[in-house]
């Protein structure tokens, strides 16, 4: 048989552990009360004790709350609540009154099944931890790794998505729309006669006209477009739920932008411009890369037929001259 | 020496019976819970090695290439039995506003609001069923809380096949669908290795009744 814990001691613990401790009935009125709670909410046990949760405090999100302690009645399990998804549920003090960088203390709540002699749940008892310091730290960790992964995705000197995380993107797409339906089309272009203007204003100004189309693509852009660079001065555009038409209008767009820039690179003005292909998802395309390759011909077909324009895949009949 | 985790016959019959019994159980009470009928299937139970682990997640998620899952640890606390075991919500297409609806959310959910209500709902889910087994088997359970594995994920990002440290496990499938409502989740628990034998030995007990 085993021996019962001493009754004092529990009571301590319950009351000095750093953890608040608090019970309600199927009333949602308090039960328990300890000292955590005390020091926090600044509502000593006396008068709480027998009444209603909610209405000591008004602030609580009510309708979600007790639907969550109503699932421990019901289902006699447990229920959790994670600072990451509610950063508090009380409006507490945190311990960082001086160092800051939280508004309230963060909390994690366990709320655990309380059963009688029956085995029926009478009351909810909740555990409230302070993760103040975790919350803090996870959330700078979690802000350094955004601008890291921001970093791996972007291609440096345009800041447009790299040709890797690009291509992902696309291949997301082509699954998603393969799957569910819808319409996509790809647009693929490059700079006319690059060449020239890295060996007339060198690679510095060749740079320059990089960015410069970056930003103008950044314009042209809808929401849910996705840009990147593809190569050196290749560039593609991903437009999710567009056909052919829609993707020509922000193609020639692009086009009439770039066509008017001038760009001032120490006493020249440089004018450029881009030829694309463009190419709109067909039961026939069975993998990105074939979509990528369409939109190149059409692409190629625009370069040899004049540049400065762009081309929809399947390609024209060849006119004789 | 890799002892041989394995399921007698009588084992097998009374634990599916078992579950059988607990997954209506949290049927009953998941259905005055959301105030709406909650269907589930009958539980699939059988031994998988490691090996199979991820096309048995493939079949569960019938081909669906994106998934959000999450997972949740339970253990024994108390009785002498060493029961360990993880259980995974699988959810096919997140019917966010369905969910939002029966756990009284109201208005725009943010992704905060999405992420809350896939842990809700796992965790329902999963404590439900696992509550009822623990009832037959006359055993007291606790829970670590859910996370999410991942959102939108393809059903190889689930686990890590190659950091997989047991050769057997027990697998208990659920299915869950909810009527009138577009909603559909599959519910895997999972107790590898010693666990087995804690649950054959918690069988043999029942048997001797």
């Amino acid at each position: 048989m085993n021996q019962t814990q001493s009754p004092e001691l529990l009571q301590f613990i319950v009351d000095r552990i750093d953890v608040g401790l608090f019970i309600v009935d199927t009333n949602m009125n308090v039960m328990l009360w300890n000292r955590f709670m005390e020091i926090n909410s600044q509502i000593k046990s006396e008068q709480i004790l027998g009444k209603n949760l909610f209405s000591t405090f008004p602030d609580l999100p009510q309708k979600w709350l007790e639907k969550k302690i109503k699932s421990v009645f019901l289902l006699k399990g447990f229920s959790f609540v994670s600072w990451e998804q509610r950063a508090y549920i009380f409006k507490f003090p945190h311990n960082r009154p001086i160092t800051g960088g939280v508004e309230y203390m963060y909390q994690n709540l366990v709320l655990m099944p309380v059963k009688d002699a029956n085995g029926h749940v009478d009351k909810v008892c909740i555990a409230l931890h302070d993760v103040t310091d975790v919350g803090f730290y996870q959330t700078e960790l979690q802000r350094a790794m955004h601008e890291l992964e921001a970093l791996s995705r972007v291609d440096g000197l345009t800041r447009l998505n790299n040709r890797h995380y690009w291509e992902e993107r696309l291949s997301e797409e082509f699954s998603r729309v393969k799957r569910y339906g819808g319409s996509l089309s790809l647009i693929m272009f490059d700079l006319d006669k690059f060449k020239h203007v890295n060996d007339t204003y060198g690679h510095l100004g060749g740079d320059l006209i990089l960015k410069k189309v970056a930003a103008l693509v950044k314009q042209s852009l809808r929401q849910s477009d996705v840009a990147g660079r593809y190569g050196g001065e290749e560039f593609g555009i991903i437009l999710p739920g567009t056909d052919k038409d829609g993707a020509l209008v922000v193609a020639e767009k692009l086009r009439l932008l770039i066509e008017n820039e001038r760009t001032d690179y120490e006493d020249k003005t440089i004018r450029f411009t881009i030829s694309g292909g463009i190419v709109e998802l067909a039961e026939t395309h069975l993998r990105h890369e074939e979509l990528i390759s369409h939109a190149d011909q059409a692409l190629y077909f625009s370069k040899t037929h004049g540049r400065n324009q762009f081309t929809c895949y399947p390609l024209p009949v060849s006119e004789h001259h | 020496m890799n002892p041989v985790y394995a399921l007698s016959e009588d084992q097998r019959d009374c634990l599916q019976e078992i579950v059988n019994v607990a997954m209506g159980q949290a049927g009953d009470s998941l259905a005055r819970y959301l105030e709406t009928f909650i269907q589930l299937s009958v539980p699939k139970i059988r031994l998988v090695e490691s090996s199979e682990l991820v096309p048995e997640l493939q079949k569960m998620s019938e081909g669906a290439e994106f998934i959000s899952a999450v997972r949740q640890g339970f253990f024994t606390a108390k009785g002498n039995a060493q029961i360990r075991g993880e259980a995974i919500v699988v959810f096919g297409d997140e019917s966010f506003h369905e969910l939002a609806d029966l756990l009284a959310y109201d208005g725009e959910l943010s992704t905060q609001d999405q992420t809350e209500l896939l842990l809700e709902v796992a965790n329902i889910l999963s404590s439900a069923c696992l509550i009822g087994l623990a009832e037959q088997m006359d055993v007291e359970l606790g829970f670590s809380p859910p996370s999410v594995i991942g959102q939108n994920i393809t059903i190889h990002r689930v686990v890590n096949a190659d950091r997989l440290n047991w050769s057997r496990a027990l697998f208990v499938e659920i299915k869950y669908t909810l009527e009138q409502r577009s909603f559909n989740c599959s519910l895997l628990l999972m107790m590898p290795g010693e666990a087995i034998d804690a649950v054959t030995a918690t069988l043999d007990l029942l048997l001797a009744d």
